[in-house]
């Protein structure tokens, strides 16, 4: 009789082993966070949060539908949780502070920051700059507090999580008198009314780039220049942003519609079948290195953000002329645009220096010399856009870059959807990048 | 004595590697499926697992099922690109491993330690590096491009960095051969000499001894290379995301990195890497048994 293999476990054994996974299950149970569904985060802190405190926003935390959403109609003044107030006036910054900040790779320029630490000498101040490489990723590290950042560089699409999470501290004016030197529409900005809780970073357009060189066409004189995207002529040359909500918002406006921010289900059925039409029609890539792949001459066009193109020029190949980038966003104004902003993450350990810096930031010298790096305008009254070719800031070739004043009036900004419709978004993101 | 002291000895020596596999395997595997049956915080978007079992809910794979055999049925096209590319990858894997693993066995002599690490050198360096290699050498300006062209002689304008299938599927060769390399060199090195000289001598063609010596005793190296590339192949998104970009050559694993980004999604992203992982249990499952039952035969 031959020897059958033994089975490496027998189903018997297999079960009892299983009734071993049921204890397992209680000690993960027990080292999840103790914590209510859609409650905020237990920011507690050695600067003043306190469990007691992040409890009572706990308790006062409204349902998500509750939250308001922020928009230049419906401009928002946050509440201030109780135990989190402002810290007081007149305050030392803290010694031997480690101030860690926390941004986007490449929206920072590390000079400022050593600048920074000079300036702050006195107190022997080290800045640690982390990065985060989309905004979910930076909610997430932020709430589990494994890394007490004091500085965070956010988008306001978020404001009411950031607030309703007891994630940010409101701010203490007195600290930041260089916010005097900012456009009027970033000192009362509509997501966040009195600008308790932030300060603007930098202003932005979303459009067109693209080295003339490999498109030697005027995009900004078509009919409809955002057609660009959907033309076979350009296929597997040209690249759109990975980002949902522009990329929608972009096939929304190309398609004649003015609300970016919809929620009406035939609107968004007609933005995915465009956008399902563009896959099919040009093969775009979908990538944020545009500011790389254009002047390096990886991809030919694509849709990016105003500042890429200026930073862009840093990294043309030797002997590449930079007039031949270009940049088209509407002319009028009527197009994408946003701006980025900073703030005091409750966690953070150096509350006072982070005020700071958040002044410092907003200086003009450092701001311009931050802007010459990053390529992204700051709001300055001081920076007059109508003299920023003149002043020798942004090329010639790229003034379609510069943002006005006037168009955070007459723009169309991303704002915060409801979480119903920003399935929606997601759904639609998910089947244009599965390829269709 | 002796007996007791084997009895025990083993399982001892196995502890080591048994708590590593409930550490650093089932618990993980255990988290993903209470992220998957979990909930969502409402405020934040972040997964809530559910570590109840019993409380467990299947909304999410309800989508990720909808999704696949729906009427709007978008996930099917990266499945069954992936499927593609992994087969295609895989094949050309093999044609390119064997001969050189042949070699190696059998002809290298003293050599063949060197050749083996000259062959897998270039895979010390990381993954993604090798990936930003290729990437300067695939640009239209580039050196596979000057030299397809003869230095521009020849008026051929390939753009293989713009959602060329063939790139990713070329980048997938080209990471994963040396994994079918060395599984297949070892089997091919297990062959006795005797035996092929055996063949030779009742007369076998090289055709005919390659088909009936060296591939049937070769098979054990050509499963398990073939289920050590493909496994990870299976999940690749890396090589997608830096060769391609672009949704036209999207695969499981870039849906499910793509899902684990997006707030409010984790759910699906588990939901997916079960289901590639129930796709991937039946191939391990029958190589298990066929080694079993050949340990058995021999």
């Amino acid at each position: 009789m031959s020897d059958r293999p033994r089975p490496p476990i027998s189903r018997r054994r297999l079960l009892q082993a299983s009734a071993l996974g049921v204890p397992g299950a209680w000690v993960l149970s027990s080292c999840a966070r103790a914590q209510p569904l859609g409650s905020p985060a237990p920011a507690a802190s050695a600067a003043g949060g306190s469990a007691s405190a992040a409890a009572s926003a706990a308790a006062s935390a409204p349902a998500l539908t509750e939250i308001p959403i922020a928009s230049p109609q419906n401009p928002v003044k946050w509440p201030i949780n109780p135990g989190n107030e402002p810290i007081a006036s007149g305050l030392e910054p803290e010694m031997n502070a480690t101030l860690r900040v926390y941004n986007y790779p490449d929206y920072l320029y590390k000079r400022v920051l050593k600048d920074f630490q000079e300036e702050y000498a006195d107190y022997n101040v080290k800045v640690e700059l982390s990065t985060f490489n989309d905004i979910s990723e930076a909610l997430t590290k932020i709430r589990s507090g494994s890394v007490p950042f004091d500085v965070g560089f956010l988008t306001y699409n978020n404001m009411g999580r950031l607030v309703y999470g007891d994630l940010i501290r409101p701010l203490n004016h007195d600290y930041i008198p260089n916010i005097n030197d900012m456009w009027e529409e970033f000192q009362n900005p509509f997501y966040d009314q009195g600008w308790q809780y932030t300060v603007p970073y930098t202003i932005y357009t979303t459009g067109i780039g693209w080295r003339h060189d490999l498109i030697p066409e005027d995009i900004g004189a078509r009919p409809n220049p955002y057609d660009v995207f959907w033309d076979t002529k350009y296929a597997g040359s040209i690249a759109v942003l990975d980002d949902d909500r522009e990329v929608i918002g972009m096939t929304i406006l190309r398609n004649g519609g003015t609300d970016v921010n919809t929620g009406d289900p035939a609107l968004l059925g007609q933005t995915r079948d465009s956008m399902l039409e563009m896959l099919s029609l040009s093969r775009p890539r979908v990538t944020i290195t545009g500011y790389t792949d254009i002047p390096e001459g990886t991809m030919s066009l694509s849709q990016c953000w105003s500042g890429d193109l200026i930073t862009g020029q840093y990294y043309l190949p030797e002997g590449v002329d930079p007039a031949l980038l270009r940049y088209w966003s509407p002319p009028t104004g009527q197009g994408l645009i946003g701006n980025d902003f900073l703030c005091v993450l409750k966690g953070g350990e150096n509350p006072v220096m982070a005020h700071h810096f958040l002044n410092y930031m907003l200086k003009k010298d450092v701001a311009i010399k931050n802007f010459g790096w990053v390529g992204y305008q700051p709001p300055l009254r001081s920076l007059t856009p109508e003299t920023m070719v003149a002043d020798g800031y942004i090329p010639a070739n790229l003034a379609a870059a510069i943002v006005k004043p006037e168009w955070f009036q007459v723009g169309y900004p991303l704002l915060e959807l409801p979480v119903a419709v920003e399935g929606e978004y997601q759904a639609i993101w998910q089947q244009f990048k599965s390829g269709g | 004595m002796p007996d007791r002291t084997s009895r025990f000895i083993w399982p001892i020596l196995g502890l080591p590697g048994m708590v590593w596999i409930a550490l650093f395997f089932l618990v993980p595997l255990y988290v993903v499926f209470c992220v998957t049956f979990g909930t969502v915080d409402p405020i934040f978007r972040s997964p809530v697992p559910a570590w109840n079992p019993l409380e467990w809910r299947f909304e999410q794979v309800l989508v990720v099922w909808d999704r696949l055999v729906g009427p709007n049925n978008f996930y099917l096209p990266p499945v069954l690109r992936t499927l593609l590319y992994v087969v295609v990858a895989v094949v050309a894997c093999m044609i390119i491993a064997f001969p050189v693993a042949y070699f190696t066995a059998r002809y290298a002599g003293q050599h063949r330690a060197l050749i083996l690490a000259l062959l897998v050198a270039p895979f010390w360096i990381s993954y993604m590096m090798r990936m930003l290699a290729w990437i300067n050498l695939l640009q239209p300006d580039g050196l596979v491009n000057f030299m397809i062209t003869l230095g521009g002689i020849i008026p051929l304008n390939v753009n293989w960095l713009s959602g060329n299938p063939f790139t990713v599927v070329m980048g997938l060769i080209y990471g994963y051969v040396p994994y079918m390399l060395l599984p297949l060199f070892a089997a091919l090195d297990r062959i006795s000499p005797s035996l092929i000289e055996a063949g030779r001598d009742l007369g076998a063609s090289g055709f005919e001894l390659f088909r009936r010596v060296i591939l049937p005793m070769s098979v054990p190296g050509i499963v398990a290379g073939t289920l050590l590339i493909a496994l990870p192949m299976m999940g690749d998104y890396f090589t997608s995301d830096m060769l391609s970009k672009s949704p036209s050559t999207s695969m499981i694993g870039n849906l499910i990195n793509l899902s684990i980004g997006t707030p409010g999604q984790s759910g699906q992203a588990g939901a997916l890497l079960i289901l590639v992982l129930l796709v991937l249990l039946a191939p391990m499952i029958w190589y298990t048994r066929s080694n079993v039952k050949s340990e058995v035969r021999s």
